[in-house]
């Protein structure tokens, strides 16, 4: 069974499509990379994806389960990561996943552990809104992973990343299923077994790690 | 229990999140206490006129502070794009909004309790346990509808317009009751028991109706 199959996938803003007809089939473990310019539909299929947005039309299953009717039992398996962070900029790192511990029902121990999985130990106790950007990612990756879930989406991952960040996305991806958007060929190229190109809506192409480095 | 927990869990984020940045309830206490002060010299309240004008101008001026409270609940959410990180956990929505109504109800009761003071030492009302009854019990009903609806227009651009025209018609009847009780409190004819009996028949009207409506509100 594929972790996701979607089928003419629709979406519109309003008189203005967002995406159009895509179909995309992910294999359980493999590493999808979303290309695209700005305006292509990257983030509005990410989006669906995580279940954060219906679609207009089409059909979207994950892990056999149907992402309409089965939306609150997916949430427990899927791992979002936006394109903005959206931590609470007064809580402290720890306070943070502790918080997102709570509502997702995880052992609080999971939070030493994925601070240090990200390298924020040292920042635990400060407030994320005094944290610089590239931190603030490290916390929204860590949230996004704190319940261990077999999907992940990825929004511009390495945004405000150091050089470091390849080495922890790799990590943050290990086996489980991901789908990662990104503007970035040669992060697509590193992290990606396959890339979907994107052009105003539409699939315009899918190819392997080989075709990209072509 | 899950339920309580997440609503626990969200009511102290939201605590402690306006205990740092103190941005919400400083303002709204100073508001408060502007607009008695605003009243007072507006009406020329005195002993005579008390009775008639002195609930109105309590209401009037809760009524607009619960707005911007109530709005900001879920408008500060947005504007840090961590509502969406929260619905998409496992947690129920019914469980999130009552987490987000506990933290604005004792937010804004953290303003009566500067607001009724302020009342007595203003106008002599008498500050009894019938008239904190009455504005905490019209506060509870008025944060769930208030919270329901600023959940609803919280992704709008006109949320600041849309909110109050939504909210206000249906906390009339929590203001017709409060005015009521606090009338009677100032000596008007009449008992404060049938006043304070509808104002709990509407906060459990509207708890309830609100928590069923929140899972398709904040699931949309």
């Amino acid at each position: 069974m594929s972790a996701i199959l979607a089928a003419g996938i629709t979406h519109w803003f309003g008189s203005e499509p967002a995406l159009e007809g895509v179909d995309l089939v992910v294999e359980r473990g493999e590493h999808v990379a979303v290309l695209g310019e700005n305006g292509a539909g990257k983030t509005t299929l990410l989006r669906i994806l995580a279940t954060a947005l219906e679609p207009s039309a089409g059909g979207l299953e994950i892990f056999g389960l149907n992402a309409h009717r089965e939306k609150r039992r997916l949430r427990t398996r899927i791992g979002y990561l936006p394109h903005q962070t959206g931590v609470y900029p007064a809580l402290t790192a720890a306070e943070n996943l502790k918080f997102f511990c709570d509502l997702r029902g995880v052992d609080k121990a999971r939070v030493a552990e994925m601070l240090d999985f990200t390298s924020l130990t040292h920042v635990a106790h400060r407030r994320a809104g005094e944290l610089s950007r590239g931190m603030q990612q490290r916390l929204a990756i860590a949230r996004a992973i704190i319940h261990d879930p077999l999907l992940l989406i990825l929004d511009e991952p390495d945004a405000s990343l150091d050089a470091g960040a390849h080495e922890l996305l790799e990590r943050v991806m290990g086996k489980r299923t991901v789908v990662f958007a990104t503007h970035d060929q040669a992060l697509a190229t590193r992290l990606g077994q396959r890339t979907v190109q994107l052009r105003r809506g539409h699939v315009m192409g899918t190819g392997s790690r080989l075709h990209v480095v072509r | 229990m899950r339920h309580v927990t997440i609503a626990l869990a969200v009511a102290r984020k939201d605590l402690l999140s306006e205990w740092r940045s103190r941005e919400l309830v400083p303002a709204l206490a100073q508001f408060l206490v502007l607009a008695l002060v605003i009243a007072n010299f507006g009406f020329s309240i005195n002993s005579d006129n008390a009775q008639a004008i002195v609930p109105g101008v309590l209401w009037l001026a809760l009524v607009f502070a619960a707005l911007v409270g109530f709005g900001r609940a879920f408008a500060a959410e947005k504007e840090q794009a961590t509502l969406e990180a929260m619905l998409l956990t496992s947690a129920a929505p019914a469980a999130i909004f009552a987490g987000k109504a506990i933290a604005a109800t004792l937010l804004l009761v953290l303003c009566e309790a500067v607001l009724l003071p302020a009342l007595a030492l203003f106008f002599g009302t008498p500050l009894t346990f019938v008239l904190a009854a009455a504005v905490l019990l019209a506060t509870i009903g008025m944060a769930a509808l208030g919270c329901l609806f600023a959940a609803m227009v919280a992704q709008l651009r006109a949320r600041e317009v849309l909110l109050p025209l939504l909210t206000l018609p249906l906390w009339i009847p929590f203001i017709v009751a409060g005015g009521q009780a606090v009338q009677v409190m100032m000596g008007a004819e009449g008992t404060f028991d049938q006043a304070l009996r509808l104002l709990i028949a509407f906060d459990i009207l509207f708890v309830v109706l609100t928590s069923l409506a929140a899972r398709f509100v904040l699931d949309e």
